[in-house]
């Protein structure tokens, strides 16, 4: 039973990893989930769940040197799979095998959530899209972050992954998101999951080298990602077929 | 728009304005930029869109495709990337006569927060701003006001079906076409 959502934005910088670790810990109330770093050139998922020193990493993973339970590590409910950050570890990991770990790590486990790249300028930065079965949109309420969540989706939806649904982050107080995030859903596959605030307590627990649920549970930026969680209906596919399904994922035959 | 030729100091493709902006204000450049989006199939993505700037800060916007200038042409200018931008340094004296079009000036911290998408960038732009500056530009910068005005521009983006329409089949052509490229 698995259902795999990348966390995707195009622009840099909009939330992504502060979200797949929120969304992640939110969901974790209700099911088996698993984050994995696929910003395999810039990782920083490990910042966030307080694994900057884990030893084996997808890099080795992806470079065929560990098996991928070597690079997997139980922390704030998640089971999560960090990359890491050296330009070395970059160059000899095989983009591709990031195929047969979302497989092998779908057999085990109920979500694979794939913190994904900024950007759809090369194979590696779009592979979690077309591996994924939905993604999860994070956008800011300005024009370039929409415009680029735009792309994303049709991207996706090009490569046969659909739309699960949008996340507002770093929402100012003077902005009245209704009427822009009304807007914005007329031009995307799915709704709006949850606004999440610009927060202080946001950028003090990546500081903190913590994720922002076990930081602040109680803070506002806290509460709408459990939001979000809460409006994710999970589609989960049947088990037994999870790792062909991940191992054979391609664009459909129509292009 | 007339503005005399620079030195060249940078000539890149990047995948977001804000990059080139958060660079040129670090810099404190005094010069250009020009910027060209490889977007050719778009509306509007013909031309090129200029950003002058003076110790970094942002003085006038204009786009050669619409021949449009201010706020209007950053309008023109926001468009997925990638651009190839080029930035030209100049000394202050050359820009002083280009300077005086009054109708092709944005506030300091509009190119930041409606190319770059970046608030944060946006603010300390204005901060960066002498107060000259701030006097001079529309009061609906400063903060409370200037979240609604952004507000608004986001919101007349939405407006226009049109353009979105022609992001989202760009992107479909473009995700089709490397589809086969990079062999998936
Ligand atoms: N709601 C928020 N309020 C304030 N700051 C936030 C919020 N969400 C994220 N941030 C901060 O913004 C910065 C970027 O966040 P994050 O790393 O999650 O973005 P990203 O989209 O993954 O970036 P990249 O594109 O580089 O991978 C971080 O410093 C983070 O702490
Ligand atoms: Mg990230």
């Amino acid at each position: 039973m698995v259902e795999v959502f990348a966390v995707a934005s195009g622009k840099g910088g909009t939330g992504k990893t502060t979200s797949t670790v929120a969304l992640g810990m939110a969901l974790a109330d209700r099911y088996d989930v698993t984050v994995v770093d696929a910003d395999t050139g810039m990782a920083n998922l490990l910042f966030h769940a307080g694994l900057s020193d884990a030893e084996t990493t997808l890099h080795d993973v992806l470079a065929d040197d560990a098996p991928v339970e070597a690079a997997t590590y139980d922390r704030f409910g998640l089971t999560v799979v960090p990359c890491g950050t050296s330009l070395d570890g970059f160059r000899d990991a095989n983009p591709d095998r990031l195929r047969d770990v979302v497989a092998t790590l779908a057999e085990e486990t109920d979500i694979i959530l794939l913190d994904s790249p900024p950007a759809l300028d090369s194979r590696t930065a779009v592979l979690p899209i077309v591996l994924a079965d939905r993604i999860v949109v994070v956008l800011q309420p300005t024009i370039p972050a929409i415009s680029d969540g735009l792309k994303v989706q049709e991207y996706a939806t090009t490569y046969d992954t659909d739309v699960a649904g949008l996340l507002f982050n770093k929402v100012r107080a003077s902005e009245s998101i209704e009427r822009v995030s009304e807007k914005t859903e007329r031009y995307f596959d799915g709704p709006t999951l949850a606004s999440v605030p610009e927060s202080e307590r946001a950028r003090e627990a990546r500081r903190a080298g913590r994720p922002l649920l076990a930081h602040a549970p109680e803070c506002e930026a806290a509460t709408a990602y459990r939001a979000a969680a809460e409006a994710l209906t999970v589609q989960n596919g049947a088990a037994d077929d999870a790792a062909d399904r991940f191992r054979s994922a391609v664009i459909p035959e129509s292009l | 728009m007339k503005v005399p030729r620079g030195r060249l100091d940078k000539s890149r493709v990047v995948t977001d304005p804000r990059d080139t902006l958060a660079d040129v204000l670090d810099r404190e450049l005094t010069g250009y930029a020009v910027f060209e989006s490889q977007e050719t199939l778009l509306l509007d993505g013909e031309g090129r869109g200029l950003i002058t700037f003076t110790d970094g800060v942002p003085v006038l916007v204009y786009h050669t495709g619409t021949d449009r200038g201010g706020p209007p042409a950053l309008a023109d200018l926001a468009i997925p990337g990638p651009y190839h931008v080029s930035i030209y340094a100049l000394d202050a004296a050359n820009l002083e006569s280009a300077h005086e079009a009054a109708d092709l000036r944005v506030p300091p911290g509009m190119p930041a927060e409606r190319l770059g998408g970046d608030p944060a960038l946006a603010d300390s732009t204005r901060r960066a701003a002498s107060d000259e500056r701030l006097r001079t530009t529309d009061s609906d910068e400063s903060s409370a006001e200037g979240g609604a005005t952004e507000q608004s521009a986001v919101e007349a983006f939405l407006d226009d079906a049109e353009k979105i329409e022609a992001i989202k089949q760009q992107a479909r052509s473009e995700a089709h076409e490397r589809a086969q490229q990079w062999e998936f």
